[in-house]
């Protein structure tokens, strides 16, 4: 075998506030008599203090600050995968190396292709290391997504209704490097399908637009294709048998399940009993986190993948697929291998604990944060964030050295570590 | 296979993907939405259904339909394509 690539180390920001998804459900009058089929808790909103930025460095800080002044010269990449860009020219990536105090001998650019940007990046990354062309270089991949569409008019609000309750925020940083302690990836093992559909989009920097049925239809489609692109590249790849856990893209957990399902029946013409079993044992774990936070778009693949690792027994090394897709739409089956001394560093991140401290928005909290009022919007010149909007989540938010959004200052972005 | 058959199997799998519908009468008219499926629920009975009589296509080929009879013509069509 020769170099090996992956995940060295990943860590999980879930934002500072909460907000319970069956009570905004009620509050919306929404009628769901199987609700708990689509296996959603909570979700993560984001703050006025919050932005792009400070999901990704509060993610990303705890595995920088954690290496050594050469390692941290080695990280010769910085890829931000988002859909909930800041600017059209200038990379989040910049702000980010920037406040993570990174070399400047680094390559920074954003990906974007929806919720799939996050292995866009992550393959960019691997096949940088794989390449040999710097040995000994890490890159730095951070998914950081974040939903705050009604706050244009009444009109974003009602495009929006669809996904409102699944719509999270969070960031997972990603150090890729030829140590992947966390997950080393099977090279050459992968599957792609892509095709023009319009399913989800953010057609303004306030609003996404969307049709749930053909989003779900171009999911279960891209998910049956890409594995089936997989398996066409790897010998006696079989579904069922050559992944112990599996992490997929996910929107809300129902979605996964009926992904699942579909790949089960297609597949295998397995039986209910069966795939109800098979996805309680496989999938089911990476769920833990997602639940919580929502759909975190770009990041949410490794969501699950950290959530697996905090949740489920693992004796040996074992092997994990994971299958990304993204809106438009592009997706991506690929592969690797997990262990046990990778899931103690994941353990050691406290991903749960600091999800726990999150303040518990009320409705009415929430409903003022939609109308955005002290919320920096795209393409704002100048502006002073007031931090205090609602005190009690910005007094938990400070003393943890976290990095909060201060306000612009001829479009450029002030933060300051608080 | 004709196009009553397919509606029956339409029906059909509504009843076993819900339970809870098995006594409510089914319209043409009515969509899948206004029986109360979610979007889950929506695409599994249109996948079972596929299945069911046997049409192996994308997903994405059969999004579209308003209604349940709209739903029964287009996989007719495909059936006999």
């Amino acid at each position: 075998m020769g170099v090996a690539a992956g995940i060295e180390a990943l860590n999980v920001y879930g934002g500072a506030a909460s907000l319970d998804v069956r009570r905004l459900c009620v509050h919306r009058g929404l009628d769901m008599p199987r609700f708990d089929n689509l296996l959603m808790r909570e979700k993560t909103v984001a703050l006025p203090f919050e932005d792009p930025v400070t999901f990704a460095v509060n993610a990303a800080k705890p595995l920088v600050d954690a290496l050594s002044p050469d390692e941290r010269g080695r990280i010769e990449m910085v890829v931000t995968c988002t859909e909930s860009g800041i600017d059209f020219g200038k990379s989040l990536s910049t702000y980010i190396h920037h406040y993570l105090g990174l070399a400047g001998n680094c390559r920074l650019f954003e990906i974007k292709q929806a919720c799939y940007s996050g292995t866009a990046g992550l393959q960019m990354a691997v096949n940088f290391i794989l390449s040999g062309t710097s040995p000994g270089a890490k890159a730095l991949v951070i998914c950081t997504d974040l939903s705050r569409f009604a706050l244009a008019d009444a009109a974003a609000i009602q495009e929006w209704a669809y996904s409102e309750p699944s719509s999270g925020a969070g960031a997972v940083a990603m150090l890729v490097s030829d140590t992947p302690h966390v997950l080393r990836i099977d090279p050459g093992a992968y599957g792609n399908h892509g095709f023009e559909v319009m399913d989800t989009c953010r057609p303004g920097p306030d609003t996404e637009a969307g049709d749930a049925d053909l989003s779900l239809m171009a999911y279960l489609d891209c998910c049956e294709r890409a594995f089936k692109d997989y398996s066409r590249r790897v010998d006696g790849a079989d579904f069922r048998d050559s992944f112990a856990y599996l992490s997929f893209h996910t929107p809300f957990g129902g979605m996964v399940k009926g992904a699942h399902r579909h790949l089960m029946r297609k597949l295998y013409k397995a039986k209910p009993d069966d795939i109800e079993a098979d996805f309680a044992r496989r999938l089911s774990p990476s769920l833990t986190f997602g639940q919580r936070v929502g759909n975190t778009a770009g990041g949410s693949v490794y969501l699950g993948l950290a959530g697996l690792l905090e949740s489920v027994d693992l004796a040996a090394p074992c092997r994990v697929g994971l299958f990304s897709y993204g809106s438009g739409c592009c997706s991506e089956f690929f592969s690797g291998v997990v262990t046990p001394e990778g899931q103690s560093r994941l353990r050691t991140q406290g991903i749960g604990a600091q999800l726990d401290r999150r303040h518990a928005l009320s409705l009415d909290e929430y409903e003022d944060l939609l109308k955005g009022a002290q919320v920096i919007r795209f393409g704002q010149k100048d502006a002073a964030i007031a931090p205090d909007t609602i005190p009690a989540a910005w007094a938990a938010y400070q003393g943890q050295g976290r990095l909060a959004l201060e306000g612009m200052v001829g479009y450029h972005r002030q933060y300051r570590f608080v | 296979m004709d196009r009553d058959t397919i509606w029956a199997v339409i029906v059909g799998q509504i009843r076993e993907v819900v339970p809870e519908l098995a006594d409510r009468p089914i319209a043409e008219t009515e969509s899948m939405a206004e029986l109360g499926l979610d979007s889950i629920e929506r695409s599994e009975i249109i996948m079972n259904t596929l299945e069911a009589i046997g049409l192996d296509l994308p997903m994405v080929q059969v999004h579209g339909p308003k209604n349940l009879g709209e739903l029964a013509d287009l996989l007719h069509a495909k059936r006999h394509a």
